[in-house]
């Protein structure tokens, strides 16, 4: 039952993103087109709102699909369309499942559309050398492949918004426990939730550092200078963490919607 | 297995912090059957459907629907409609069809679709732009396709026009078989009077009456409106 929770799930998610992806696309086409011709003010002036489109649609990107994961969790679960949810015949695993996939999915569409529209938007082999340049300097810096550089930063970026969104969901959860102010205890649980998760992260990271002194240097303010081995392993651990309390902070959010909800 | 009942609830309580709600309820229900849900507004009605239907918690108590917990199976088994629209208003009522297609094996497309004809309701329109009465209509629509053991609808004439509330409970009348029951909450007694085998009267979260319907009214000598007038007089 999880494929047919999870089909209307991305239905719903894909009727409301699409707007901002097809934008996105949009406005870096048509700013890649005004940076093409003949240069003159007016051209300029809408070289320079079409930009500012173009970022704005990529924030929105990264905006809807947080706050958009949220309503439909929220809806779905606790509002009127709760009614049809909770009494479809599918177990709280697979509701929460889906909502989880959905999330995954469309942090990682918004991703490659943002990755797409920047390279429309900026593609050349000047701006290309540019790029690789400042990211080989850093990797040479930090003896690290490029590859592997620009993979785990992203991993760990996607990572990080990935573990704020499920703290919302379980911030909604524990809100709608309550049975009054559930909207501003969602809030206040997702945000304390939010900031426990960054907290354990760092703290492991130091107890990891308390074994390696390399990792302990990026704790101690005195040292200017990154080592090369502690900022590799920072950006594996720290993806390795967010795994761990994404996986655990699920458990959780399962095990509590399991024990029943009481939706208004 | 001849002897489980339909739906069985044994000491079900309900609180919200220290209100309660619902206050040491009983009952089963057999197969077959039409049960009135009968109360005042607040009276715990929409709570005890709720619980039913896995929307509420219970404080204590338990439910058993064909002598199992309330989940999947359960669900499979009870085709509810709520005292709200519930469905997503971004869908065509095509497309809410399918969504009953895919998650209940019971559920009778072709049933829907000519019972949506006959209430004027045409299938590729979006909820949107329907009026509340006319989702209300498309609900009912959806919940009396399915083949299920128990209907359980809560105000379903609430909503709707007095044209219209006949041939609802004809809906009803004529489209759940014999072995399902089918227990409606309402407080327009008057209008559904006629069509009920069984009633119970709750009042403060308590069940205070349980009776087959024709029993009552002959002992009572009197229609279940006036009953539930004389009981519940202000």
């Amino acid at each position: 039952m999880l494929g047919k929770v999870l089909k209307y799930d991305l239905k719903y998610m894909i009727k409301n993103m699409r707007v901002f992806y097809i934008l996105s696309i949009f406005f870096a086409i048509t700013t890649r087109i005004l940076f093409e011709v003949e240069q003159s003010v007016i051209i300029n002036i809408i070289g320079q709102i079409s930009v500012g489109c173009m970022i704005a649609m990529l924030a929105n990107i990264l905006i809807n699909t947080m706050t958009r994961s949220w309503v439909r969790f929220s809806s779905s679960l606790y509002k009127d369309e709760s009614y049809l949810t909770h009494t479809l015949p599918v177990t709280k695993n697979d509701i929460y499942n889906s909502k989880l996939i959905q999330t995954f999915l469309f942090l990682f569409i918004g991703f490659v559309v943002i990755l797409i529209s920047l390279f429309i938007t900026y593609y050349s082999k000047e701006n290309w050398q540019v790029i690789t340049n400042i990211v080989k300097n850093i990797t040479i810096g930090l003896n690290m492949n490029t590859i592997f550089f620009v993979t785990m930063f992203l991993i760990v970026v996607f990572l990080e918004i990935f573990n704020a969104i499920q703290c919302g969901f379980y911030g909604i959860i524990l809100g709608n426990r309550k049975n009054n102010k559930k909207i501003g205890y969602s809030v206040l649980f997702g945000f304390i939730l939010y900031l426990v998760s960054q907290t354990i992260v760092l703290s492991l990271i130091f107890v990891y550092g308390l074994f390696d002194s390399s990792v302990m240097g990026l704790f101690q303010t005195e040292t200017v200078s990154i080592d090369a081995n502690a900022f590799k392993i920072l950006l594996v651990l720290t993806s390795l963490l967010y795994v761990i309390i994404i996986y655990c902070m699920s458990m959780l959010c399962k095990r509590t919607l399991n024990k029943g909800v009481n939706v208004e | 297995m001849s002897n489980m009942k339909l739906l069985e609830i044994k000491k079900l309580n309900k609180s919200f912090d220290d209100k309660k709600i619902l206050t040491d309820i009983n009952l089963s229900l057999s197969s077959g059957k039409i049960v009135g849900l009968l109360g005042k507004n607040g009276a715990g009605k929409s709570t005890l459907i709720k619980l039913i239907n896995d929307l509420l918690t219970p404080s204590s108590g338990e439910i058993l629907v064909n002598g199992e917990k309330i989940g999947v199976e359960s669900k499979k088994v009870i085709s509810y409609l709520p005292e709200r629209t519930y469905l997503n208003k971004q869908m065509k009522v095509s497309e809410v069809i399918e969504l009953f297609k895919d998650f209940y094996q019971d559920f009778d497309e072709e049933k829907a679709i000519k019972l949506l004809k006959d209430l004027d309701l045409d299938i590729n329109q979006s909820l949107t732009k329907m009026s509340k009465g006319m989702q209300e209509k498309v609900q009912l629509v959806l919940v009396m396709s399915r083949k299920a053991d128990l209907y359980i609808l809560d105000e379903p004439l609430g909503g709707v026009d007095p044209a219209t509330r006949d041939y609802i409970l004809d809906t009803i009348l004529s489209n759940f078989n014999e072995n399902a029951s089918v227990i409606i909450s309402t407080h327009l007694i008057s209008d559904i009077e006629r069509i009920l085998d069984e009633v119970i009267f709750i009042d403060k979260g308590k069940i205070i009456l349980q009776s087959d319907a024709d029993k009552l009214r002959n002992k009572e000598k009197s229609s279940i409106d006036e009953i539930f007038r004389r009981m519940f007089k202000c």
